[in-house]
């Protein structure tokens, strides 16, 4: 046991942060932007960390990677989302849409889009979502039917960030009607231009461009958007959700919003208040066991073994942290913090979301439940 | 970083987990708290195997001492180890009696194993003085919470070097996190069990959504507290992290008392069910040090320092 980091990953987190610092202003939070301004934004700024690889540095070195470990994703997500996430969307491009396609893709896939999404060129949306599924995703019914020519996409997606300003959907859709639900399941890679797709914002309290709808009506899709097997397309999905779960640190992120609340409460002798000293001390110990947690994940990772009860373990503790962070800014900023632009205001977002997106706690206690306290006695 | 034990973690874990299940377990803890008395035979047998002096150890170290702590915590040990193999040798060496207690200044009222401890550590704000018996006083008081306690008085303490206090708070806080997380994995993995076997309307009560989400829940927490200190430990119990660790693992204390007993039922408030050896020392073991008040306060002065 040894949570020392290696003199490379040590000097990895050093080199990625002078270059933050000096590339980005003081107290960057680039979900402060409207959506437009940051796609314009997330772009340039891709390919800034493109030149270096490192927007893509765990890929492979032939698709623009620098096959870094493990360890030095957990660093580079880190320390992304502790400067403001100046990748905005493309980090979903980075932690599963590009490995999904070294996973799946063939030839001509991988030459289209890897090359694309490794020089920060293009945003990608996640099409899983459904109003009939959420947590059980698997009941998708958007429908994907072959006409002898191309597919014909029909269904309706929904709380899909990004796609306002996404370039292409990665798209879930069922392909075989009479199959049991995980098995007729494809993917699709689906310009968000394409004919028959119409894509409009759902108006939400979180802030503009956060959810989206996108209606299907008759798109036709050739067989090269297919991703995978046809029907085959649920065991890269699950594969990837692991991925995905853990693929923000967002503890970082939200330890950073407690830095700067907490020095506003020592500037203002807040400190003194046993009420804001216990939240601000509650909220880092969170963020602290949250980052341990991350630990053990990577290190499974790293030692090439998948990740399941330890990643999910890890989501309940980093929703626990957001939230506690939460109540530390309400603390400190008391009705300032209903203003808007206040970290109150900005944290409350992340709070709620940590729960319900990319699997919602519910879905992570039933996940560990079943390892934990075992099948048999969890009725299954 | 790695997240297994490596060589010489594993053979002490061995070796240790061997000595515990052979001496230490719950019927051990269950017949000591009749007498109200305390583990001496185990602590003779811990040192004679060379297990409390791993903290100047090149191959083993701190991180060692925090896992025995954390070990015999979750065997019911009823024994002073953290103290002995952590806050001890952090500001007093290598030489040491077998038995140590530590009180706070502000805090002597019950005091875990002060009656039978050979030295007593007296923090008193960042300063920090040691007394061998006869240079305190210690009366045995009654408690039901799981460890053998004294009121202690008149200590005539010999001051250890500047700023000692400051040391011996952070290592007695892994020492505390150590325990509770300890304490915590056993209490929860026991209520799992439990639930598992135990059928209410033709069905194990594990099987119920509603039990098994907040069963997790506390798995989680054990495991947080278990991590955090953990790292705490490896680092050599810097402020932060040490605190941070005790604030994690005084949560954990807080929610599963009620929790896990809550979730067992009757039985759980038996004297012949497990449970209450671990969740009533993890009430003795949340206040301690002025419980998560005291972590707190210590957590956010190191986190984030007045300027100048």
């Amino acid at each position: 046991m040894d949570f020392d980091w290696s003199p490379e990953d040590a000097a990895f987190r050093s080199d990625l942060k002078a270059f933050l610092e000096a590339e980005l202003p003081p107290d960057f939070d680039a979900f402060a932007m409207d959506p437009p301004d940051q796609k314009v934004f997330s772009k340039a700024f891709a390919a800034k960390l493109a030149e270096r690889r490192w927007l893509t540095p765990a890929w492979p070195r032939e698709y623009g990677g620098l096959e870094q470990s493990a360890w030095q994703q957990l660093i580079l997500s880190e320390e992304m989302v502790a400067h403001g996430e100046p990748r905005t969307a493309q980090y979903m491009c980075v932690n599963w849409v590009g490995p999904a396609l070294i996973m799946a893709g063939d030839e001509d896939q991988k030459a289209y889009h890897l090359q694309r999404i490794s020089r920060g060129d293009v945003v990608w949306c996640q099409g899983f979502s459904e109003p009939g599924a959420g947590s059980d995703l698997a009941n998708l019914r958007t429908k994907a039917v072959w006409d002898g020519d191309d597919y014909v996409i029909t269904g309706e997606k929904v709380w899909t960030s990004y796609a306002d300003t996404a370039d292409y959907c990665f798209l879930l859709a069922r392909t075989d009607p009479e199959a049991r639900k995980h098995h007729g399941i494809s993917i699709f890679l689906v310009p968000t231009n394409a004919p028959g797709l119409t894509i409009s914002e759902i108006p939400s309290i979180f802030p503009k461009g956060a959810f989206n709808q996108c209606v299907f009506d008759g798109v036709r899709a050739p067989a090269s958007w297919r991703l995978g097997p046809e029907n085959g397309g649920w065991p890269i999905i699950r594969k990837l959700l692991v991925n995905e779960r853990v693929g923000v640190a967002r503890f970082r992120r939200a330890n950073t919003t407690l830095d700067r609340v907490a020095k506003a409460a020592r500037e203002a002798g807040l400190f003194d208040d046993p009420v804001v000293c216990e939240a601000l001390a509650k909220a880092q110990a969170a963020c602290d066991a949250a980052r341990v947690l991350i630990y053990r994940v990577v290190d499974q990772r790293a030692k090439q073994q998948i990740p399941e009860v330890t990643a999910y373990v890890y989501r309940v503790a980093t929703i626990r942290a957001e939230r506690a962070v939460y109540e530390a800014t309400m603390e400190v900023e008391g009705a300032g913090g209903l203003l808007r632009g206040s970290h109150s205001a900005t944290q409350g977002f992340h709070a709620l979301s940590a729960g319900t997106a990319t699997g919602t706690l519910e879905m992570q206690l039933n996940l560990i439940a079943r390892e934990v306290i075992g099948a048999a006695a969890a009725g299954r | 970083m790695d997240m297994d034990l490596n060589e010489t973690q594993s053979v002490i874990h061995d070796a240790c987990s061997k000595l515990l299940a052979r001496r230490a377990g719950p019927a051990r803890a269950r017949e000591l708290r009749k007498t109200d008395d305390f583990d001496r035979l185990l602590m003779i047998e811990m040192d004679e195997a060379g297990f409390l002096d791993l903290f100047y150890e090149p191959d083993a170290g701190p991180l060692a001492g925090a896992l025995i702590t954390e070990w015999a915590a979750s065997a019911a040990a009823l024994a002073p180890i953290g103290a002995r193999v952590l806050v001890a040798p952090s500001v007093m060496g290598d030489r040491l009696p077998l038995v140590i207690a530590i009180a706070d200044r502000t805090n002597l009222a019950a005091v875990r194993f002060a009656a039978e401890a050979d030295l007593l550590i007296l923090v008193d704000g960042d300063e920090a003085s040691v007394a061998g018996r006869g240079a305190f006083e210690a009366t045995s008081v009654r408690t039901k919470f799981g460890f053998p306690m004294a009121r202690v008085e008149n200590v005539q303490g010999t001051p250890l070097l500047a700023s000692a206090g400051a040391t011996v708070k952070r290592w007695w806080r892994v020492s505390l996190a150590a325990e509770i997380a300890g304490a915590a994995r056993s209490a929860v993995d026991l209520t799992i069990r439990y639930l598992q076997d135990r059928v209410q309307f033709d069905r194990p009560i594990a099987s119920y959504q509603a039990i098994q989400h907040r069963l997790v829940e506390c798995h989680v927490l054990a495991d947080a507290a278990q991590w955090s200190m953990r790292e705490a430990a490896f680092h050599g119990a810097p402020a932060e992290l040490a605190a941070g660790a005790a604030v994690t693992a005084c949560e954990a204390a807080h929610r599963l008392f009620y929790e896990l007993h809550q979730l067992s039922g009757a039985i759980g408030f038996t004297s012949e069910y497990d449970l209450h050896l671990f969740t009533m020392r993890l009430q003795a073991l949340r206040i301690e040090m002025n419980g998560v008040r005291g972590h707190a306060r210590a957590l956010v002065e190191a986190r984030w320092p007045a300027a100048g």
